[in-house]
């Protein structure tokens, strides 16, 4: 069975709007958590985000996408999906032909338009520009239709995982002969409704996220897109090689709606799974782009899951203190970071954690360093107990 | 490789326990609302916590997890998951200024509520995954199913789908024009010549795994697609039916997914001449319209399979035959979402 491989990578977040922004973000350990100055919500001078500083109409504009009903959140998809299918050199006829296929997730969707949902839900006539584009698989459709794409086309939701469950699906996509190329990745934007739900669960932090530390108060939110194209190595010919999509796995901790169980049977059994699927023992891996959301109930989890897998953790951090949590988007994101890992052999400082949790004495990298990496394992936890892990390999 | 064994469905019919689908339960104010058990096995508490979509979700599948020896994991299509909790949380944050919110609807409200509540109530720690592609998540979840039980086909999974009417949702496709606007009735919905359809939910839930021994059906092919173009989806049946069918085989009972709306009679149109040997069925004067009510078809699919029967208001072109071996589905979603699932009877 021939490797499957990423050969072309796009990212937008609040460090950067291209996958070069973002790692010169990270290298100089940059912090894209700020107070809102673009979007309206009463909490924006009460806590931070990971907003990114483009205007929605900027992005219109500077994307050529001025169709009825685009919302940010498909605006910030393209543009990641845009950088990713150019660094593959994916040609018209490629994005077209039937065995391309597009997995693309969102928590958001187009439920980011809060106040014009609101209105539409209620009215008895008229109705807006965006009767159409609320649900979550309008986002994939939008870039369907642009695209003229005939492949298969998917929509994953569960909830902080899914971009995570997005990049899984497409590599068993076209393990499966399914499809001979898969456009993998995710998207969400800053919305009245996650904001509010997740302040109504009293988990959003009134000051910058410090992932790992015993002090930590809570998650930051943030907005971003991240695109990956994966292709069956045989089929890559002279193609940049990024990584070799090595193993995942998703688990259930089915403990609780909204939280982690404290022995982290989810995060523990989907980390192992993917040490299974690739064939690795736990020695194998180098580095581990953490889940690591700065929540009391992650970190303290995550960490144990990590040791009680582990024994000794290799190096981790969260990179969540750079972009804030991106929830649907978070999983593609932090592949491309983990693929950014192992073609620099770089690892990026996790930031803010100045006291390990007394309870795991697990610290993140401090600091930037040059190192040898071949495994690196990229994990993504949500509500619903939905638990998925990733491994990216060199080639 | 994907053999259906057990099937459940809770929707506005008498599907749930004990069947019986020959009497038609009328659509009021143009829905038709699922009829819902009395859930007597979740414990109170949690009930009322519950959403409708995720009450329904559960229940529908509960019945089959009780008999289960062994579940491999959860596999679930739904296109808005807990709409009626996502707005009523929406209602909040404006009415209250983003002020201090309960998290409950919230919570309920991610459609990956009700595969994490599957999970939660069995304990179970395998795969559990939600599709929420429209009118093709419940689809894109039998790939998913089909792609696990390719590589482990000993393993048992529950696959379902579930979408709810809620009066919020039900507001914006009728501003959309994928809902009548004047009052209209199950018996007369394919007589009316207007666009839209009545507005449906249900929640439908499947055991499968790759054993066919003492299986109801196989879904021997599962295909989809995004388009508006007649020729490419008649393209499309005629390779699936060459690929899928032997020779001397027929489509021998169509269940086509025509909804009343006359921008999408041409679609049903085209694949009914495809299939013209067929005995031609319809279903959505007793589910309404809604995205996953492709999952309704496949449980009405196996039915037929089982009971050899085709209740007389389904039917739209009888073709005399004899045992019903061959099922396709056929269903359109919104004009350009398409797909085919081809059944075949197992179990005699």
């Amino acid at each position: 069975m021939s490797r499957i491989v990423v050969t072309g990578i796009g990212v937008i977040s609040a460090i950067g709007n291209t996958v070069a922004e973002n790692r010169t973000a990270l290298q100089e350990g940059k912090c894209g958590i700020t107070a809102l100055s673009l979007f309206p919500s009463k909490y924006a001078g009460l806590m931070p985000f990971g907003e990114i500083k483009i205007t929605t109409a900027a992005l219109q504009e500077k994307l050529n996408a001025k169709e009825t009903g685009v919302t940010r959140t498909s605006l910030l998809a393209l543009h990641a999906f845009v950088e990713a299918i150019q660094d593959s050199k994916l040609s018209d006829k490629d994005m077209r032909c039937f065995d391309t296929a597009l997995i693309g997730a969102s928590t958001v969707g187009g439920m980011c338009l809060t106040d014009e949902l609101y209105n539409d839900a209620n009215k008895s006539d008229g109705g807006s520009d965006y009767l159409a584009s609320y649900d979550f698989a309008s986002v994939n459709i939008y870039l369907q239709e642009r695209y003229k794409m005939a492949g298969l086309v998917n929509t994953i939701n569960t909830a902080c995982s899914s971009s995570a469950n997005a990049i899984m699906y497409g590599a068993r996509l076209i393990k499966s002969g399914r499809a001979k190329r898969a456009i993998v990745g995710g998207v969400d934007c800053l919305a009245k409704f996650t904001i509010n739900g997740f302040n109504a669960l009293h988990i959003l932090s009134s000051e910058i996220c410090t992932p790992f530390d015993e002090q930590r108060k809570g998650l930051n939110l943030g907005e971003g897109a991240a695109f990956l194209v994966l292709e069956k190595e045989e089929d890559v010919k002279d193609k940049n090689i990024y990584a070799v999509v090595s193993g995942y796995c998703n688990s259930n901790d089915s403990f609780h709606p909204s939280s982690l169980s404290d022995e982290g049977d989810g995060p523990y059994l989907s980390m192992k799974g993917a040490l299974k699927s690739a064939n690795l023992s736990a020695t194998d891996i180098s580095f581990i782009n953490a889940h690591g959301t700065a929540t009391e109930n992650n970190d303290l989890v995550e960490s144990k899951a990590m040791l009680r897998l582990f024994g000794t953790t290799p190096p981790f951090a969260s990179t969540k203190s750079n972009t804030g949590h991106t929830l649907g988007a978070a999983g593609a994101i932090e592949a491309v970071y983990s693929i950014l890992n192992l073609t620099h052999q770089e690892i990026y400082p996790g930031l803010n954690c100045k006291e390990p949790i007394t309870a795991t004495g697990l610290q993140p990298v401090q600091a930037y360093q040059k190192k040898s990496l071949q495994h690196i394992m990229s994990n993504s936890f949500g509500f619903g107990g939905n638990c998925t892990s990733l491994i990216f390999s060199t080639t | 490789m994907l053999y259906i064994h057990q099937s459940t469905c809770i929707s506005a019919q008498q599907t749930f326990l004990d069947v019986d689908i020959n009497t038609l339960h009328e659509a009021i104010d143009n829905k038709l609302t699922v009829i819902e058990p009395s859930y007597e096995s979740i414990p109170p508490g949690i009930l009322r916590r519950m959403g409708k979509a995720v009450r329904i979700g559960v229940g529908s599948a509960l019945p089959l997890i009780k008999q289960a020896t062994s579940l491999d994991g959860f596999i679930i299509g739904t296109a808005n998951g807990g709409m009626e909790d996502c707005i009523k949380f929406l209602n909040q944050i404006i009415q209250y200024e983003e002020g201090v919110l309960t998290p409950g609807s919230f919570v309920q409200s991610t459609p990956n509520a009700i595969a994490g509540q599957l999970g939660l109530f069995t304990k179970n720690k395998g795969y559990n995954i939600t599709h929420v592609h429209r009118g093709l998540a419940f689809e894109n979840a039998i790939i998913d199913a089909m792609m696990l039980l390719e590589d482990h086909p000993e393993n048992n999974y529950l696959l379902g789908a579930v979408d709810e009417i809620s009066a919020y949702n039900y507001n914006i496709e009728l501003l959309s024009s994928w809902y009548k606007q004047e009052p209209t009735t199950c018996k007369e919905l394919y007589h009316t010549n207007s666009t839209g359809s009545i507005a449906g939910e249900s929640a439908v839930t499947f055991l499968v795994n790759g054993d066919q021994k003492n299986a109801v059906a196989q879904v021997v092919a599962i295909d989809h697609l995004h388009t508006n173009d007649i020729a490419i989806i008649e393209n499309q049946l005629q390779y699936l039916l060459q690929h899928h069918l032997t020779s001397g085989e027929k489509i021998d009972v169509l269940i086509s997914g025509e909804n009343g709306d006359t921008r999408l009679l041409k679609y049903y149109t085209a694949v009914e001449n495809i299939t013209a040997n067929a005995t031609v069925t319809r279903f959505k004067h007793m589910t309404g319209e809604y995205a996953t009510a492709s999952a309704f078809a496949l449980w009405l699919a196996c039915e037929l399979l089982q009971t050899q029967h085709i209740p007389a208001h389904i039917v739209k072109k009888q073709v005399a035959q004899g045992t019903i071996k061959n099922i396709l589905i056929y269903n359109n979603y919104k004009g350009t979402q398409h797909s085919f699932i081809l059944l075949k009877k197992e179990k005699d």
